[in-house]
């Protein structure tokens, strides 16, 4: 019984996951690491004069 | 029911993955983990499910990824040069059947360990691949937990979905890979993305902590308990409020006392009176047999080597009299085709001193490269960058715990870890990607950062000013 919850509680989260997996635009790009980062806007560290 | 259901579940996977072919790899690495193909008993098994996700995951990636970002660094090298030497001695080995048995195996792991980082090469695929990792490992230690806190369990009396011993599946295993990845977990009460952090995350994650501290303790592994100390130590370098956690560990440890079983207290005496374990001793006895085998065979004797051994040892055995003395007699036990019982001695009997070298080279550059990136990257004030650093830690932690763990199992290629290997490597091309396109600008050529001759002050820069 304890073998059954375990596996259907796993199973479902890992079905969820799939779903928002295979929605999510950012799994095949990413664009935080493919944007040139000079054209990002300032972090508030990068300090303006 | 359970066997169609299985079935099922990977099927949604594989057309899960026509769609965005990465998941295949997610497929690949649940499957390993959880080994659904053992669980199931028709269905399942008659397919080669494994082999079918090894191959979409390779298909996949070859024939439709972008593979932007994809780099192949040192630690690969070092496994493909280690896969390409254990090839070898199994070719000369000393068992040649049982060797064939095991690269098997081995190879499978090596080869996705060195192409999992190719794959990894966004932010979120990274995340999927640890949260894959994470959910398939809680199958396993939930069920584990469950029966041990209904009062289940004991030395090799806990019934696991899969009993061959195998994988996760050995107890050992288990309490290491548990104990291992508690700072995985917590990373992604803070950081995940996927299931974004709420109150039912945070339950979830915390229950699943405290089962992953009850394997340990359903095992009856000695090799948990000592990771669980290790994990403790290591811990007191990120925690802010070490002294709070001091006390609440030493609160919780006192509290949980009471309630463990007898037979787990006698199990971890051992670990201080190990010269009167048959076990233990044995350990003791491999290894100075496999320190000798290397002097003996440098380039090591090919996978399970370890069947050649023949030893005696002696064994301190304890006689209680009628008279409530206790005699000890030592008496010679003579042992044979021992386990290693260590990663360390596992690499130097099987691979000699060259496969020794390359293994523990991969492991330090995986600590000193996660350190590097922990370092680096803490101190970061953007949104976008603050979940690498801890990823780093909790990465870099699991290492450690195993690390120590595998000093006492034989699991140097255990497929899990090299996973987690995996994630390292995916981690550090990623970072160092980031890092270099943040330090493009200081390479620009001097030629084109100096002012143009007689062009005005504003334009020319602040050297213009001074």
């Amino acid at each position: 019984m304890i073998d059954y919850f375990a596996l259907a509680l796993i199973h479902g989260l890992l079905a969820i996951m799939i779903i928002r997996l295979s929605l999510r635009p950012d799994l095949d790009h990413d664009p935080w690491a493919e944007t040139d980062q000079r054209a990002r806007p300032r972090g508030r560290d990068d300090g303006d004069a | 029911m359970l066997d169609l259901a299985l079935f099922l579940f990977i099927c949604f996977l594989l057309v899960a993955g026509l769609r965005r072919p990465y998941l295949w790899v997610l497929t690949y690495l649940y499957i390993d983990i959880i080994a659904p193909q053992k669980i199931g008993w028709t269905i399942t098994p008659a397919f080669q499910v494994s082999l079918i996700a090894f191959c979409a995951a390779f298909a996949g990636w070859i024939l439709v990824d972008p593979k932007r970002g994809s780099r192949f660094t040192l630690r690969q090298g070092l496994l493909l040069a280690l896969l390409i030497y254990c090839g070898w001695t199994t070719i000369s080995a000393d068992f040649p059947e049982e060797a064939w048995f095991k690269w098997d195996w081995v190879w499978k792991t090596l080869v996705f360990a060195i192409f999992l980082p190719l794959a990894l090469t966004t932010r979120l695929r990274i995340e999927a691949a640890a949260l894959t990792m994470v959910l398939s490992a809680a199958a396993i230690i939930i069920a584990t937990g469950m029966k041990t806190a209904l009062g289940g369990g004991g030395y090799e009396n806990l019934y696991f979905f899969v009993n061959n011993n195998s994988g996760l599946y050995e107890s050992s295993t288990l309490a290491t890979v548990a104990v291992a990845i508690i700072p995985l977990i917590l990373w992604f009460t803070r950081h995940g993305t996927v299931f974004p952090p709420d109150w039912r995350v945070r339950a979830f994650a915390y229950a699943l902590i405290f089962a992953c501290l009850l394997v340990p303790v359903g095992t009856e592994a000695r090799t948990g308990l000592v990771c669980l100390v290790v994990l403790a130590l290591v811990s007191l370098r990120d925690v802010k409020r070490r002294l709070t956690f001091l006390v609440a560990g030493a609160m919780m440890v006192t509290v949980a006392l009471p309630f463990l079983p007898q037979s787990y207290y006698e199990r971890m005496e051992l670990i201080l009176g190990y010269k009167e374990d048959s076990s233990a001793s044995t350990r003791i006895a491999v290894w100075k047999w496999t320190y000798d085998y290397a002097l003996e065979n440098p380039f090591g004797g090919g996978f399970d080597a370890f069947r050649g051994n023949r030893f005696a040892y002696h064994m301190p055995v304890k006689e209680e009299t009628g008279d409530h003395t206790v005699s000890i007699e030592y008496r010679e036990v003579v042992d044979e085709a021992r386990a290693y019982h260590s990663a360390i001695f596992e690499m130097l009997g099987e691979q000699g001193w060259p496969g020794l070298t390359m293994w523990l080279w991969f492991q330090a550059l995986g600590l000193w490269q996660m350190e590097r990136l922990r370092r680096r990257w803490r101190a970061r004030s953007d949104p976008a960058e603050q979940w690498q650093a801890p990823l780093a830690s909790a990465l870099q932690v699991a290492q450690i715990v195993y690390l120590v763990g595998s000093l006492f199992q034989g699991i140097a290629y255990q497929p899990f870890i090299m996973m987690l290997a995996g994630l390292q490597i995916a981690l550090w091309v990623y970072c160092r990607r980031y890092e270099s396109r943040l330090a493009v600008p200081a390479q620009v050529p001097v030629a084109q950062r100096r002012p143009r001759r007689g062009g005005n002050a504003v334009a020319a820069g602040a050297g213009a000013l001074r």
